[in-house]
């Protein structure tokens, strides 16, 4: 019994820590975006008054409303049509096994290893030729069928009852069917994790924008962000500010996700 | 007869759902790849270039920064990958555990990290890690250090602050992956285990453990890729350069500088990139195959 | 269920809505896109240099764009070059002068040669050198990065010293200018970045002296300048002189906080310093130390950028009759530049005026302008060559065992070789 709750407290322990550890760098950029940044570079840690100034600088420095838009566009139209796309494929290679898919599954996975900076000037030439540079096509296309979430749709899969398959099989569902009432209800919580993956990875996709992106008015918050950064005299509570600003889709969507994963703890399939 | 058309039927479900991504994998994959392979066949600098064999494979052998870059991002694969899957699987069992206060609060905290975006991230890091950062000040306040460590200006502490960085950012969104597989499972398997008297450490070792086993091996071959693809904490917190002294410069980096920053040097920043592809192809094979025999034993 | 499915249909109507909106925003007629990477500094003079003319010749327009650091602008450029496309470039970009050679030697054709048409010998000559290849220039030099040795003088005072006693000094005597500083202020001299090899190419350039030869060769082991500025590298750090930064926040960090003594760093790091308006009168400029060598003089340089037009503009014409009438021709814009930002431009001509014999309260009066003006023309000219940036890499990479003593004719060795390397 003494171990038992000795046990527990050195899990809340470790875990407080590790929560403190996380947070803190997310804290200090809050407390950041409130102070000026002369008070920023002396290494101020407490709560200062300069947030408003801040913002306002930031407001009439970058176009926010434009800038949020095209981050958002891009990010969301990303998402689902990677979530749509690669998890069809994760199913289609787990449930459908065939010699030859297997191959081209391994060979995938190598392909996942390339450095994209290796690929990034043939597929300019690409959407150069195809005069869709400076478009929200050419940031989102290159992504959506990702091998990765592929990969990570595939590894789930494997956790799927087979029996709940072939019960659906016998009640005459076809296969696209049964991927849609049966698998996806199911892999709700594989759904939800893949989302804020793929979301984030979007939002946060820096090198192929910034190549295939010309114009000041189509560029994304991450853009924009780094391009303040390395300003000779950088502000850095407006930046703070900026990056408060473009960290919240982020945690929202974790935020409204992560119940997905609670839902599923009870056991409870609604 | 009825056997076989219900092969066939299986053959052209199999090949629908894939489909899709296979377009678009061929589409936007295909052709830069066989371009940068043909590329890694080609010498020369900016627009001129010539056919010239083996030679940037020769030239990879006596070129000391392909080797101190090869040598690092070894150095972090081997070190880092370890220390985050464990850590994120600890944690993740620690969460799912139903009578555990304040769950959602440790899982959004310790998830927080890596959906923060790079730049905020990297300014923060860059200013814990400074002379008189906090990291400093608090090793200092803690008798650990007598002075300050000069992070990015000694090779030895510049890794181990890249190592630190990379788990502080990464453990969280491993930890999603367990968390996400033990929804998954069927509880009532634990509840078995536990009733039948079976202690937590065995419940872990022979329940949880093979059964995240396909999303350990998928963290774990993700992971691998990640570290020898490691560029943006690199690129950030050293200005590019990959410094003091070549200690954190990666293969990653030294492509986008062969690339982007030195006189243009396709070619051999191709060859580069295969040797990446290689090495996975390698690590992942190896991987599969520990897991494989893990699986037969 | 089917509620899942329609809002995917719905989003997916919404991708392809956003997809047929958004088409290539080609650049209007008239209009000359611009890109630069720092909004206050270089952003706003091409801006303030755009409305100049466009209030002459209302027809052409300027985009200026300032959403991407220098770094990412290099990316681009390269991998649009690279790629053979043009339709997403600029018409005019912004390249600092130690990298444009590359530019101008890998991909020929890709620049306008300007020097047909504008007059070069209005410029700096060092400017227009570094953008000469093959007989022609291909820029129109923006601003000076003439260096200067920025130190706060209350601490100077506070350690008995006058601002005479920092002029046409070697570095080692600043290095025993430092230590009586340090003893009584608790100052470090200055702070170095290990990464940053910022320092040594001053030291070396203020000799004459780059990492190559005339015909482009590698000149390492037997660069006597470069060799001297490793060693003086190497004292600060064995006098205990150096705060040691890592990256340009901690760096610029260093000196606007008053942690430092001293910053031996281009012009342009004015603004950043003067930001600090708590500072004013507190400091003072000199010219930057000259090493122990002959031929090395009391003045160089660090960055400074200029403007090249791309071959590909559809409005070159307009853009070059702009460089002319603007850039080349109108003194009363550099005056205006100077005091608005502190860029220090590159016509000879606009040093005869007002602003730049003006003296600076913030620099307790001094005239720092007319300092400048003085040591730009003492800065000797040196061939940046093509492979600036692998040397670069490779000398910081020596830079770790030299502070701690290392021996150098060793390390220039390895710099050599590792250069020899990289610039197969």
């Amino acid at each position: 019994m003494t171990w038992a709750v000795f046990r527990r407290a050195l899990v809340y322990v470790l875990l407080s820590i590790a929560a403190f550890v996380s947070v803190f760098p997310f804290f200090w950029m809050i407390i950041g975006a409130t102070n000026t940044s002369a008070d920023i570079i002396r290494g101020k840690t407490s709560i200062g008054g300069a947030l408003l100034t801040n913002a306002a600088t930031f407001f009439t420095q970058v176009d926010a409303p434009r800038i949020f838009f095209n981050s958002a566009f891009i990010a969301i139209v990303g998402t689902v049509l990677t979530l749509i796309i690669s998890s069809l494929a994760g199913y289609g290679f787990e449930m459908f096994r065939s010699r030859f898919r297997e191959r081209i599954f391994a060979l995938l996975l190598l392909l996942l290893s390339i450095p994209f900076a290796a690929m990034m000037v043939p597929l300019f030439v690409m959407f150069s030729q195809a005069k869709l540079v400076n478009t929200y096509v050419a940031v989102i296309a290159p992504t959506v069928a990702s091998i990765f979430i592929i990969f990570y749709f595939r590894q789930a899969t494997k956790a799927f009852p087979r029996e709940l398959r072939d019960a659906a099989r016998i009640d005459g569902l076809s296969e696209w069917q049964i991927f849609l009432y049966v698998y996806l209800p199911v892999m709700r919580s594989t759904y939800a994790a893949a989302t804020i993956i793929v979301f984030m990875a979007n939002w946060n996709n820096y090198l192929w924008p910034l190549i295939v992106l010309q114009t000041a008015d189509n560029k994304t918050i991450t853009l924009i962000l780094s391009a303040l950064t390395s300003a000779y005299t950088p502000d850095y509570g407006m930046l703070l500010f900026g990056t408060v600003l473009a960290t919240l889709p982020t945690l929202v969507i974790f935020f409204v996700l992560q119940r997905r994963f609670v839902e599923g703890m009870l056991g409870a399939v609604k | 007869m009825a056997q076989a058309r219900l092969e066939r039927k299986e053959q052209i479900n199999g090949w629908a759902f894939v489909a899709p991504a296979l377009v678009l994998l061929g589409l936007f994959m295909i052709y830069p790849i066989v371009w940068s392979l043909w590329m890694s066949f080609q010498v020369g600098k900016g627009m001129n270039l010539s056919f010239g064999g083996f030679a940037n494979i020769i030239r990879l052998t006596k070129d000391p920064v392909f080797l101190r870059a090869l040598g690092n991002t070894f150095t972090f694969f081997i070190v880092q990958v370890p220390i985050m899957i464990v850590l994120a699987l600890l944690f993740a069992v620690a969460l799912n555990d139903a009578t555990l206060r304040f769950r959602g609060l440790f899982r959004t905290a310790i998830f927080v990290p890596c959906v923060t975006s790079l730049i905020a991230y990297s300014t923060v890091f860059k200013s814990m890690f400074a002379t008189d950062g906090i990291i400093n000040q608090t090793l200092m306040a803690l008798h650990l250090i007598s002075g300050p460590i000069s992070w990015f200006g000694d090779p030895f502490w510049a890794k181990v602050a890249i190592i630190i960085a990379i788990t502080w950012r990464w453990t969280g969104y491993n930890m999603i992956f367990y968390l996400a597989a033990l929804q998954n499972i069927d509880r009532s398997i634990y509840e078995a285990a536990r009733i039948d008297g079976v202690p937590a450490w065995a419940r872990f070792r022979y329940l949880t453990i093979p059964m995240l086993k396909p999303v350990i091996l998928f963290t774990t071959v993700v992971s691998t890729i990640g570290t020898l693809q490691l560029f943006d904490e690199v690129y950030n917190f050293t200005a590019g350069t990959g410094g003091p002294s070549d200690s954190t410069v990666t293969l990653s980096l030294y492509i986008y500088n062969l690339t982007f920053k030195f006189m243009p040097s396709f070619g051999y920043s191709a060859t580069v990139s295969w040797v990446i592809v290689l090495v996975v192809a390698v690590l992942s094979f190896l991987q599969f195959l520990v897991a494989r025999d893990r699986r037969r034993a | 269920m089917n509620r899942i499915v329609s809002r995917h249909n719905r989003l997916l109507g919404v991708a392809l809505a956003g997809i047929s909106l958004v088409s290539v925003a080609a650049a209007s007629a008239g209009e000359i896109s611009v890109w630069v990477w720092d909004k206050a500094f270089n952003g706003d003079t091409m801006r303030e240099a755009g409305e100049i003319y466009t209030k002459d010749h209302p027809d052409t327009t300027f985009n200026v764009d300032d959403t991407a650091s220098q770094d990412d602008i290099r990316a681009k450029l390269q991998t649009q070059l690279l790629a053979g496309s043009t339709e997403g470039l600029p018409d005019i970009v912004l390249i600092q002068d130690d990298v444009a050679q590359k530019y101008l030697q890998s991909f020929p054709g890709a620049f306008e040669p300007l020097s047909d048409s504008v007059d070069m010998s209005v410029f700096a000559p060092y400017k227009v050198a570094a953008a000469t290849f093959d007989g022609k220039s291909y820029s129109i030099p923006f601003d000076s990065g003439v260096t200067g040795l920025f130190y706060r003088s209350d601490y100077l005072e506070e350690a008995g010293f006058t601002p005479e006693d920092l002029e046409n000094i070697t570095w080692d005597r600043l290095i025993e200018i430092g230590q009586t500083i340090k003893e009584k202020t608790g100052h470090q001299l200055l702070d170095l970045d290990l990464n940053d090899t910022g320092l040594i190419r001053m030291m070396m350039q203020s000799a004459g002296e780059w990492y190559f030869n005339e015909d482009g060769s590698l000149n390492i082991t037997d660069n006597a300048a470069l060799k001297k500025a490793l060693e003086t590298y190497a004292k600060f750090y064995q006098a205990d002189l150096v705060k040691p930064v890592s990256g340009w926040a901690e760096y610029t960090g260093a000196f606007t906080s008053g942690e430092v003594a001293m910053v031996p760093v281009g012009v342009w790091i004015t603004a950043t310093i003067k930001a600090n308006a708590d500072q004013s009168g507190k400091w003072g400029v000199a010219p930057i130390p000259r090493m122990d060598l002959e031929g090395s003089v009391n003045a160089s340089n660090q960055g400074g950028s200029s403007w090249y037009l791309l071959s590909s503009s559809d409005n070159k014409e307009e853009a070059i009759d702009f460089f002319k009438t603007v850039w080349a021709g109108n003194e009363d814009f550099y005056q205006d530049i100077l005091i608005k930002r502190g860029a220090v431009g590159s016509l000879l001509s606009a040093r005869e005026g007002e602003a730049y014999k003006a003296t600076d309260e913030f620099f307790g009066g001094q005239p720092v302008w007319q300092n400048f003006s003085t040591w730009l023309g003492q800065i000797p000219s040196v061939d940046y060559g093509t492979f600036t940036a692998e040397v670069d890499a490779a000398v910081a990479s020596q830079l770790p065992g030299i502070i701690q003593g290392g021996d150098i004719d060793a390390a220039l060795q390895a710099v050599s070789d590792q250069a020899q390397q990289q610039m197969q």
